[in-house]
């Protein structure tokens, strides 16, 4: 609640949008929130490369995503190719066929990306590959993500699983679970992790990115996690507390 | 008398005096013969390895041909072969043709060979089906890949969907939008696919993650192959990398190094392991293929491994011998 002053930020694996983007939807759903309160693994991803100096190397970053990473990293000044205009592109593989790749690459940043082709793949394998110190960065890891209410939609889990396959390269992971955003924020706002809570309706990349972290956690039950999965014996992720929603915050 | 495995692994260094004592190069870099892999040149073929082979089987890419070019002395080392006796099978992780499609590659090479001496990765996926009797599922087959497969399925009627033809294919991802799956999907088979897509991976994943039972199979998991002479290709590890992703699931992996193509030939026709001599030009797909599986092996290094790298004290995998080429398997 704004007028208890507590501070927010609102998380989420999905790159496909930037922060601004991620703020009309806000907009959209009747919640007056600022960009600035949104972290999106768009925007981590920008934020791991300042964090890091990327600029400084003068070296470029290859997108496999869409265009929320490609708006993130511009408003950062980071220069980048490939993003949405890979799309229809593929290589040639007659005889003596090569695929040209930029050797100033100095990485590739891989996001859910719906038009993820060949192109795409060999573009980011002949980075990573030959590209001396080029970095794998991906923004998440989700096997499945919820695009459509209708469906569970394979994730970034699978772009990301597609480029490690042909380089045998682990990625730095910078959305949930990975420390990265809660290290950001602690370092940016200056607070104890204990009095910070996390709040969230996955046990895996939610619950797990608070305990991990030295969060405070607590699971809503009004997303894809039953209280039957909860308390049930197989689960070994444990949260502070439950509850139906955040409505649940304000007793009645 | 099956020969024991453990006979040859790598960190012995003495060998059966039945052998001839391998000679080791010097390199040009200074390197202690203590840290170099022990692995001997084969000097005298006839007695370190032919007379006692019944059975090759030659990796194809670097071993007969490189790229589109058949090597140097490979159609005479072959006819020398086959007099003397010896069966001979030619294996490819590559899945994106048929038998009966390498067998027009072997021809247009000048190489008489029956498409049943060769054994690509597709056909493997299909003999693996036949094992495990998975016509009688009366399922069906979905699969991510080139024609290799689709014709190899077809040759033991077991039908199959998707395949070339869900190329240009895009799912409806709008508000409600879904991707229809076929729930009689018994089994998704991921080979190589220039024209991998969110289609054929959103496919996969439903399939495997929801209908019962539904097996997860790859004809390879090669991180990189020469589909070009120009430059080293993302492999199927792409394709099986992306299913793996968003399924979370490990393949059964039916092409080198998995054993099934050893066993397959071992029961089919009735020979020891020790007879069988694993011929190739990578150290962890073809010899370690051999190794693994008790068969003789000899590196060639007409291919991708340089003598450098096999001797090279990184290296934990040693065939038996290593030689230029096949040509060498008989003495000039």
């Amino acid at each position: 609640s704004r007028a208890g002053y507590k501070k927010m930020y609102f998380v989420t694996n999905n790159s496909t949008k930037s922060r601004a983007g991620y703020k009309k939807k806000f907009d959209s759903l009747g919640l007056d929130v600022p960009a600035e309160e949104i972290f999106s693994s768009s925007f981590a991803a920008a934020a791991y490369l300042e964090q890091t100096n990327f600029k400084e190397t003068g070296k470029k970053v290859y997108i496999v995503g869409e265009v929320g990473i490609c708006e993130e990293l511009d408003l950062i000044d980071v220069p980048w190719i490939g993003g949405p205009a890979d799309k229809d592109k593929a290589p040639d593989m007659g005889p003596g066929g090569a695929l040209p790749h930029d050797k100033d690459v100095g990485a590739v940043i891989v996001g859910f990306d719906r038009n993820i082709n060949y192109f795409k793949i060999q573009t980011a394998q002949l980075c990573i590959n030959e590209n001396e110190n080029c970095e794998f960065i991906a923004t998440n890891l989700d096997a499945v993500t919820h695009l459509t209410d209708a469906q569970e939609w394979a994730g970034n889990g699978s772009m990301v699983g597609a480029i490690k396959g042909c380089t045998g390269v682990e990625p730095t992971v910078v959305g949930k679970p990975s420390p990265l955003m809660i290290d950001y924020l602690v370092d940016k706002l200056g607070v104890e992790r204990s009095s910070i809570c996390m709040v969230g309706d996955r046990l895996d990349t939610d619950v797990l990115f608070g305990t991990n972290n030295g969060l405070q956690s607590v699971l809503v039950l009004s997303g894809v996690t039953s209280e039957e999965k909860l308390l049930s014996e197989e689960n070994k992720i444990t949260p502070d507390y439950y509850c139906d929603s955040i409505v649940d915050f304000f007793a009645k | 008398m099956a020969r024991s495995v453990s006979a040859f692994a790598p960190s012995l260094v003495s060998r059966s005096p039945a052998f001839i004592k391998p000679k080791i190069r010097s390199n040009a870099f200074t390197c202690s013969s203590l840290n170099m892999a022990q692995v001997g040149r084969l000097t005298e073929p006839a007695g370190q390895m032919l007379d006692k082979t019944d059975v090759f089987i030659f990796d194809c890419d670097g071993v007969i041909w490189r790229g589109d070019s058949v090597i140097d002395g490979i159609p005479e080392t072959l006819a020398k072969l086959r007099a003397a006796g010896k069966k001979m099978y030619f294996v490819t992780n590559n899945s994106t043709k048929s038998r009966a499609g390498y067998k027009k590659k072997f021809d247009s090479l000048g190489l008489d060979v029956p498409a049943e001496e060769i054994f690509s990765s597709s056909f493997a996926a299909a003999a693996y089906l036949e094992q495990t009797n998975f016509k009688e599922t009366g399922k069906k087959v979905y699969i991510v890949g080139e024609v290799g497969i689709c014709e190899e399925l077809d040759l033991i009627d077991v039908p199959w969907i998707g395949g070339p033809a869900d190329k240009d294919k895009a799912p409806d991802m709008g508000p409600g939008g879904a991707l229809p799956h076929d729930k009689d999907v018994g089994a998704v088979i991921v080979g190589f696919d220039r024209n991998i897509n969110y289609f054929k991976i959103q496919t996969a994943q439903l399939c495997i993650n929801e209908n019962e039972n539904c097996e997860f199979i790859a004809t390879n998991l090669d991180a990189v192959t020469h589909l070009t002479d120009a430059q080293e290709w993302a492999g199927n590890g792409s394709m099986v990398g992306a299913i793996k992703g968003c399924t979370g699931v490990e393949p059964t992996v039916v092409g080198k190094p998995s054993p099934l193509m050893i066993d397959y030939l071992v029961d089919k026709l009735g020979v020891e392991r020790s007879s069988i001599c694993m011929v190739g030009d990578r150290l962890d797909t073809d010899v370690l293929f051999g190794t693994n599986n008790g068969l003789q092996s000899v590196l060639v290094l007409s291919g991708v491994t340089s003598e450098e790298k096999l001797l090279s004290e990184e290296n934990k995998i040693t065939p038996d011998y290593y030689c230029d080429s096949i040509v060498d398997f008989f003495a000039k």
